[in-house]
C-alpha cells in the first residue's frame, strides 16, 4: 500500500491510496463546515442534488444509464454530523479499467462526472434546476420521516437532540423538517457556492494503481474557485447538565427502548475508549453478560463513545417493567468500572477485539476513509498500528480513573403503550 | 486425504479450491494476496422452513415448533464448561451467527490466530450442550428479539406479504417463531434437530482471506469427525399456485409508509441458479433507474430513491418483490402491472437488458475483492447446488429472450400480493 497526502489548495486535502490487491476505484470528496441550523438543509440538499445530476446528465434517467453503462459504477452523498461540524460526502466507486469488457477508460469517465457534478451542478442564475431541486428536497424529507420506521435509531437520535440541547450537535446534519420545507432551488444553490469556496474539503482517493491525473484534475478544478476557507476544530465537548434529565415518550410499539447518555471530563480519550469497550463494546462485556446473559432483560446493550463531544451513549431494548431494572444494572456495571472491577481478561478481550479492528485497516476502501478522515478530525496523522500501541499502554488504574469522570447527564425512554 | 477440485473463472481468473472432506463436509477456501483479514463460515442446509423433516431410518416425519432452528442456533454458543464467545474473545476474533429461512451460518471474522479461531469454530458447532436451565434462560433473550422485529416495519411488510403469499409453506412464518411457539422447545428437541441437521453431509466450511490452504485442510483433518449421511430427508406441506390474499395492510407507528408488493413464481426444482439470475436481471430491467416509468413514478412523487426489487427465493419458494416507501403503494402496483404488460406484448430492449447485465457483472466482480462476500458467495452458490463463479457465466450467457419468458411466464397479475404497512 502507497500512502500520500498532499494540499491542492487553501484547506484542500487530498489523500491517495494506492493497493495493488483491489479491482476498484473509488473516491470520497468531503465537504466540512460548522453546523448550524441555519444553513444545514440547504446544504444538504444541494449535496443531494449534486450527487444526482450535473449539467451534462441533467436528469436521473441520463445519470442512472451513463452509470450502469460503466459497470454499475455507484455515486452517492451522505451527510452526518462529528462534534459540531457538518460533514457533507459525495463517494464514488467503479470497477477498475483492467476489467472493461470493451476497453472503456471507466476512470476517465468517471472522473469527468464526478467533477462535472462538483464544479458543473445542474443549475443556472436562479438557482438548482427546479425539477431536480423538488425530487431532492422530497427525499431528504422522505429520510427524515422514515428514521422513525427504525425504533433504535430513532431512540438514538432522540437521546442525541437531549444531550446536546442547545448545541449545534442537537441537529441532525439534515436539519429539521421545518428547516429542510423553506429550502428553495435558489436558496440551495446559493449555499452550495458558498459550501464550495469557504468549506474545509477533504479529498481520499483509493485505486488499484497510481492516477495522477485525479489529483491533477482537482487541483486545476479547485484553482478556478475563489476559496475563502479556515480550518475547523472538531473538539467541542458537550457540558455535563447539572441535574440529569428524563425525556419519556410513549409510541404504539411493542418493545420500550432506551438510551442513557453519559458526559466525560478527562483528556484521557485512550482510556475512555478501553472503558467503553469493556463495558458494552463486544460480546463478552460487561452489558452483554450481565444485562443480557445473566439476567436475560434484552437482545442487545451496548455502548458507544462520541469522541469529539466527550460523550457515551448506552441503549438497549427492553420490557417496559424491566427498565428500572435494565438501568440499575448498567450503573452498576459503570460503578464496577470505577472501582476498578476489571479483570486481566476484559481488559485483554477488549485489547484484542481492537487489534482485530485495527489490523483489518485496509481491507476495505471504507477502512481507508474512515481511518484517514478520522486522522483528519484529530489532525493527527498516525498509523492504525500506532494508535493501537497508545492503547496497549492503557492500565485498569487508567481507565478507572477515566471511569470516575463519566457523569450521568439525561436519558430518553421509548415507551411501549399497551404495557401498562 | 481428500482431493482437491481447483475452480476458476474464465472470465476475471479468480479461483478458490473444493474440498470434499472424508468427513463429508464440503469445503471451499480462497486464498487472497494482500488482504488481512479472515471470514469463515460454517453452515448448515437448515433454516427456519426445515419444520418436517426425517432421516432414513426414522418411519415417520417429525414436525418441530416454529423458530427451532434460531433457537439452536442460540443455543450452539454456550459450551458445557464456558461461552463460545469468551472463547473468541481470548483471540481477539469477531463471531456471529445468523439464520435464514434455509441456512444456518456461524462465523467468525479476525486478523490473526485464524488457524486456532477455525479449530474453535469447528468445535464448537460440533459440540451441543442443552440443558432446561440454559434452554428457559434464551427464552426470554429471543423473545426480546421477536419483539424488537415485531417493530421493525421492513419485517413486517415482509411476513405479512408472505402470508398474503403462501398457504402452507413455513417461508411464512417468522425465522426467529413466536413468543408461543419457542415456549414449546426444550433440550431433547433441540437434540434432536441438532442430529439431524448438523450432519457434515448436510454442511458446507467457506473460508476466504489470509489463509493458506494446507494450513485449513490440515485443521479439517484434526478437527472433523467423520459422519455418516443418515439421508436427510425434509418435506414441506403442498403448497397451491395460487395466493392466499391479494392485499394486506397493517397500521404501525412509522414515521413512512413502506410496502412490498410480491409475485408469487413457481419454486425452483433444477437450474436454481440460472432461474434466480435470469429472475435478478428480470427485476433489474424493471427497477432500471433510467426507465420511463421508473422517473415517471418518481416525478410525480409516488416512490424515492428506497424503490427496487428483488428476488427471494429457496427450497419450495420463488418470489419476486419490489418494494419502498410510498403513500400512493397501489399507484405502483398498478404502474408495475401495465409495464409487465407493455413489455410481455411489445419485447425487451436488447440494449438496455445488455447495459443491466453489464452493471450486474460490474457488482459480481467487485464481489470477488473483498473477504467476507468472496466467502459468502461461495457458502451461498454452494447450498444453492452451484459452483463459485458459475454465477458469473450464468449472467453471460443470459439474452433478453430468457428475461422476456420470466417475465410472460411467471409475473402473472392473478399472482400478486400487496402488503402495506400504514402510518398510524
Amino acid at each position: 500500500m502507497n500512502y500520500k497526502r498532499t494540499e491542492l489548495g487553501s484547506n484542500i486535502g487530498f489523500t491517495s491510496v494506492v493497493d495493488d490487491k483491489f479491482n476498484t476505484c473509488s473516491i470520497r470528496i468531503t465537504m466540512i463546515t460548522p453546523m448550524s441550523i441555519d444553513t444545514a438543509s440547504e446544504y444538504a440538499v444541494a449535496n443531494n442534488i449534486i450527487s444526482d445530476v450535473n449539467s451534462k446528465l441533467n436528469t436521473i434517467a441520463a445519470m442512472n444509464e451513463r452509470l450502469s453503462e460503466l459497470y454499475g459504477a455507484g455515486l452517492a452523498s451522505s451527510v452526518s454530523n462529528r462534534g459540531d461540524m457538518q460533514i457533507l460526502s459525495v463517494s464514488a466507486s467503479w470497477l477498475c479499467n483492467r476489467f472493461a469488457i470493451d476497453g472503456e477508460d471507466i476512470t476517465g469517465e468517471m472522473l469527468e462526472i464526478i467533477t462535472d457534478c462538483i464544479f458543473s451542478p445542474f443549475a443556472d442564475e436562479n438557482g438548482f434546476n427546479e425539477d431536480i431541486f423538488r425530487l431532492s428536497k422530497k427525499e431528504i424529507l422522505d429520510v427524515i420521516d422514515s428514521t422513525f420506521n427504525n425504533k433504535r435509531e430513532y431512540t438514538l437520535i432522540k437521546a442525541r437532540e437531549i444531550a446536546y440541547k442547545d448545541e449545534p450537535a442537537q441537529f441532525s446534519g439534515y436539519g429539521t423538517r421545518e428547516t429542510v420545507e423553506a429550502v428553495t432551488a435558489q436558496s440551495a444553490y446559493k449555499a452550495y457556492k458558498n459550501l464550495l469556496k469557504t468549506a474545509q474539503i477533504e479529498i481520499c482517493f483509493v485505486s488499484p494503481e497510481e492516477e495522477e491525473r485525479v489529483q491533477e484534475v482537482f487541483r486545476e478544478k479547485f484553482s478556478a474557485v475563489e476559496r475563502n476557507s479556515r480550518s475547523h476544530v472538531f473538539y467541542s465537548p458537550s457540558p455535563v447538565k447539572a441535574e440529569p434529565v428524563l425525556v419519556q415518550e410513549e409510541y404504539d410499539v411493542r418493545q420500550a427502548k432506551i438510551a442513557l447518555n453519559f458526559k466525560y471530563d478527562t483528556d484521557d480519550v485512550d482510556a475512555v475508549h478501553l472503558m467503553c469497550i469493556i463495558l458494552g463494546g463486544t460480546p463478552v462485556s460487561k452489558l452483554f453478560m450481565n444485562v443480557r446473559e445473566k439476567l436475560s432483560l434484552c437482545y442487545y446493550c451496548t455502548c458507544r463513545m462520541s469522541e469529539f463531544k466527550c460523550s457515551i451513549t448506552v441503549d438497549c431494548g427492553v420490557e417496559r417493567a424491566n427498565i428500572e431494572k435494565a438501568t440499575a444494572e448498567i450503573s452498576n456495571q459503570l460503578e464496577e468500572i470505577r472501582k476498578g472491577n476489571i479483570s486481566d481478561e476484559e481488559l485483554q478481550s477488549a485489547l484484542l477485539a481492537l487489534e482485530n479492528s485495527y489490523t483489518s485497516f485496509g481491507d476495505t476502501h471504507d477502512s481507508y476513509f474512515s481511518w484517514y478522515f478520522g486522522c483528519f478530525c484529530r489532525n493527527e496523522y498516525i498509523s492504525p498500528q500506532e494508535h493501537f500501541e497508545r492503547l496497549l499502554a492503557v492500565t485498569k488504574e487508567r481507565i478507572a480513573a477515566a471511569a470516575a469522570n463519566v457523569k450521568p447527564d439525561s436519558t430518553y425512554h421509548m415507551l411501549n403503550k399497551e404495557a401498562e | 486425504m481428500s482431493d482437491r477440485e481447483i475452480i476458476t473463472s474464465k472470465r476475471t481468473g479468480d479461483s478458490c479450491i473444493h474440498v470434499k472432506h472424508k468427513s463429508g463436509l464440503d469445503v471451499y477456501i480462497r486464498e487472497m494476496a494482500g488482504f488481512s483479514s479472515v471470514y469463515a463460515l460454517f453452515g448448515t442446509k437448515y433454516g427456519s422452513v426445515n419444520t418436517t423433516f426425517k432421516l432414513a431410518a426414522d418411519e415417520e416425519y417429525t414436525e418441530v415448533p416454529n423458530g427451532i432452528a434460531h433457537f439452536l442456533e442460540h443455543k450452539l454458543f454456550e459450551n458445557e464448561d464456558c461461552g463460545v464467545f469468551e472463547l473468541f474473545a481470548k483471540t481477539g476474533a469477531q463471531c456471529n451467527a445468523y439464520t435464514s429461512f434455509d441456512k444456518t451460518c456461524y462465523l467468525f471474522s479476525c486478523t490473526k490466530d485464524y488457524t486456532e479461531n477455525l479449530r474453535i469454530l469447528l468445535d464448537f458447532v460440533q459440540k451441543p450442550y442443552f440443558t432446561k436451565e440454559n434452554v428457559d434462560k434464551e427464552q426470554g433473550i429471543i423473545g426480546q428479539e421477536i419483539r424488537m422485529t415485531n417493530d421493525n416495519p421492513e419485517w413486517r411488510v415482509l411476513f405479512n406479504m408472505l402470508r398474503g403469499m403462501y398457504h402452507s409453506h413455513p417461508v411464512q412464518i417468522d425465522i426467529a417463531g413466536t413468543e408461543d411457539s419457542i415456549a414449546q422447545i426444550d433440550a431433547d428437541l433441540l437434540y434432536k434437530c441438532y442430529d439431524t441437521f448438523y450432519n457434515l453431509n448436510n454442511m458446507t466450511l467457506s473460508i476466504a482471506g489470509n489463509i493458506k490452504a494446507d494450513e485449513v485442510l490440515a485443521i479439517c483433518d484434526e478437527m472433523l469427525r467423520p459422519c455418516e449421511d443418515k439421508g436427510l430427508e425434509t418435506v414441506f406441506p403442498d403448497e397451491p399456485d395460487d395466493i392466499v390474499q391479494a392485499e394486506i395492510r397493517e397500521k404501525q407507528s412509522v414515521g413512512a409508509s413502506i410496502f412490498q408488493f410480491g409475485y408469487k413464481c413457481l419454486p425452483c426444482k433444477e437450474d436454481f441458479l440460472r432461474k434466480e439470475m435470469t429472475a435478478s436481471l428480470a427485476v433489474s430491467y424493471l427497477t432500471d433507474a433510467s426507465s420511463e416509468m421508473y422517473n415517471r413514478l418518481l416525478s410525480d412523487g409516488i416512490i424515492n430513491a428506497s424503490f427496487g426489487g428483488e428476488v427471494f427465493a429457496g427450497d419450495g419458494f420463488f418470489t419476486v418483490i419490489f418494494s419502498g416507501e410510498s403513500e400512493y403503494p397501489e399507484t405502483v402496483k398498478e404502474a408495475l402491472i401495465t409495464e409487465i404488460k407493455r413489455i410481455t406484448d411489445e419485447g425487451i430492449n436488447e440494449k438496455i437488458f445488455n447495459r443491466i447485465k453489464k452493471a450486474t457483472y460490474g457488482d459480481l466482480v467487485r464481489q470477488l475483492c473483498n473477504v467476507t462476500a468472496a466467502a459468502s458467495v461461495m457458502i451461498n452458490t454452494h447450498m444453492a447446488g452451484c459452483k463459485p463463479f458459475d454465477v458469473v457465466d450464468i449472467v453471460s450467457e443470459l439474452t433478453a429472450e430468457d428475461a422476456l419468458s420470466f417475465i410472460r411466464n411467471e409475473l402473472l397479475p392473478e399472482k400478486t400480493v400487496l402488503s402495506v404497512i400504514e402510518k398510524i
